[in-house]
């Protein structure tokens, strides 16, 4: 037994353990020490205390792109899991079309964030299938130039990221409902409740723990958003899709000799990450004791 | 039982021996159809019809010809052309293209599932006080955007002569999916009794004879789902290429795709085309392995 010998644990733990420090651990540490730098380039640089973090928050490149992120995350985890949730109640009431339905929606999921960002470009084009479709039905009058507009770039996008996830959001809604007793749903029929209220006071807290998981998951990942914003606009047009994951790609790697600030802007990222989704998840799970 | 429903009586009344099971999948099924109305099935077609159009349009958009398309966006491939493919084809470097992003993918897999399984099995078993510490700080990694690692990491590939390897990619793979393999391997060793491994050690098998004998065999069923979580996830990643491979020979689809395809400077016939093939290796296993590409899917959903 491996409990009685503690060589053998241990060099079953060193590969991962030596990976994880490696690729991980140290340059997690190293991202503290080098927030507290003014490098330009590389490990080199002068200490410089908490300057990196008292500059981030007068500039408003970083202060934007911060509230920009977080209008991004709240639309998507609202839309997304709302169409995810009213799909989870459609497929439940189709017990034979459940299967074959949701993995069709799963598919999206599937395709690269690169090739979805290529995908939609090609849709939101002045001359591209979505113009063309409004057209189709009557409704020039809602025809743009979706990604050239600062107006409407950003929810392009979102729109994007919640076509990729809500059938993520749909399975685990539906996984939820399956797991729910039938006694339950019955007796709630048979006491004569209406759909809606039936949905309301029965069905939805029983999905207390689908909408953590799912609110949790779909915070942190629009949260952590990059490739379409990169692919599609590339931060533009004026600046209004321009994401914390871009401002930190660009400072880290865009040559402008600012190593030590981009990587403090990265550790606003994680933080961002943790509080909110520490918070969201706490609050998620006390409800799920409540109800 | 209050609620009895009609089939639950016509069951009984046909003398019915369907299987208790049975019995209870035809209430589930009548008691959760109480028959949608035309109206909702209507609304349902149109939101499928939605999510499902711009796959359509893809795939329809990418055999037409480019006249063809920039005169009506929206039209069928009749007569379809392959001509687009051959162009996305050449552009993407798509043989050498492939081959780079699948030996990165089978080796980060591998090297995963290798490292990841070996460690859970102390972690398992092993009740020291220092065990679940390790075992936190790998949970912890779980939720770490890439990002905010992603500055130091290429400066010690760089120093320690890692840029430009499939190496260098490979390690990172390993390195941030291992939080996942060990929380999956090591909450399914939990739950499996200890009995064979200790038969094991009675007929003389030392620890490693144990753990490729006995313990790695049993955590199959997580190997496959995880495997495939790990290879869509290495597959699709453009990040990690993007920042530590610049030299073309060795890049990936992704890399290649955002690096020679402007997607606001070139026609929707090179964008669609340019889209399936970069899908279409992850298409092909997902035809073959569907269950498991499901459970790998929504992987995440239980972290």
């Amino acid at each position: 037994m491996i409990a009685r010998r503690p060589l053998a644990a241990l060099s079953f733990l060193a590969p991962a353990v030596i990976v994880y420090l490696v690729i991980v651990i140290y340059p997690l540490l190293s991202s503290a020490r080098l927030s507290l730098t003014d490098s330009p380039a590389g490990n080199v640089g002068e200490f410089v205390g908490l300057d990196n973090f008292r500059q981030i928050l007068d500039d408003p490149n970083v202060m934007s792109a911060l509230w920009r992120t977080l209008a991004y995350a709240a639309v998507v985890v609202v839309l997304q899991n709302g169409i995810g949730l009213v799909l989870a109640r459609a497929f439940f009431r189709r017990m034979r079309a459940q299967r074959p339905l949701s993995v069709m929606l799963l598919l999206p999921m599937l395709i690269s964030p690169l090739m979805a960002a290529f995908i939609w470009s090609a849709l939101y084009a002045p001359n591209g299938a979505l113009n063309a479709a409004l057209e189709a039905v009557g409704l020039e009058g809602l025809t743009r130039i979706w990604l050239g507009d600062p107006s409407t770039a950003l929810w392009a996008i979102a729109l994007v990221n919640i076509w990729m996830f809500a059938g993520y959001s749909c399975a685990i809604f539906l996984a939820g409902y399956m797991n729910m007793s039938n006694e339950v749903l019955e007796a709630a029929r048979v006491d004569g409740a209406d759909g809606w209220r039936r949905f309301r006071h029965v069905e939805w807290p029983l999905l207390a723990p689908a909408l953590t998981v799912n609110v949790t998951l779909a915070l942190i990942g629009s949260l952590k958003v990059f490739e379409y914003p990169l692919v599609m606009t590339n931060g533009g047009p004026a600046g209004s899709t321009t994401t914390l994951t871009l401002v930190i790609y660009q400072t880290i790697f865009g040559g402008q000799g600012s190593f030590g600030y981009g990587v403090a802007v990265a550790l606003l990222l994680l933080l961002v990450v943790m509080v909110l989704s520490t918070f969201v998840n706490g609050v998620l799970r006390r409800r799920e004791e409540r109800i | 039982m209050a609620a009895r429903t009609d089939i639950d009586v016509a069951d009984e009344a046909r003398g019915s021996r369907l299987h208790g099971t049975r019995r209870a999948w035809l209430r589930l099924r009548r008691s959760s159809s109480d028959a949608p109305g035309l109206l909702s099935n209507i609304g349902l077609g149109v939101v499928i019809a939605l999510f499902m159009g711009p796959l359509v349009i893809t795939v329809f958009t990418s055999l037409r010809t480019p006249a063809e398309v920039a005169v009506q966006p929206l039209g069928l491939p009749i007569p379809a052309t392959f001509d687009n493919f051959v162009e996305a084809f050449q552009q993407m470097d798509y043989l050498i293209s492939v081959r780079n992003t699948a030996v990165i993918m089978v080796a980060s897999v591998f090297i995963t599932v290798v490292f990841g399984a070996l460690a859970a099995y102390p972690l398992a078993r092993l009740t020291r006080r220092w065990t679940p510490w390790v075992y936190r700080s790998f949970i912890l990694g779980m939720t770490l955007p890439i990002f905010v690692i992603i500055g130091p990491l290429y400066l010690l590939q760089r120093d320690l002569g890692l840029l430009n390897t499939w190496a260098g990619v490979i390690l990172t793979y390993v390195g941030i999916n291992l939080p996942v393999a060990i929380f999956f391997y090591t909450s399914f060793l939990r739950q499996v009794p200890i009995d064979v491994e200790e038969a094991a050690e009675l007929d003389g098998a030392g620890p490693f004879r144990t753990f490729r004998v006995v313990v790695f065999p049993l955590l199959q069923p997580v190997t496959a789902t995880l495997g495939i979580f790990v290879a869509l996830g290495v597959w699709n990643d453009l990040v990690l290429p993007l920042v530590f491979l610049r030299d073309p020979g060795l890049r990936t689809v992704m890399v290649n795709a955002y690096s020679n395809i402007n997607p606001n400077a070139v026609d929707p016939t090179t964008l669609f085309p340019a889209a399936i093939l970069g899908v279409l290796p992850l298409v092909i296993v997902f035809a073959l392995m569907q269950r498991r590409v499901v459970q790998g899917l929504t992987l995440g959903s239980v972290k």
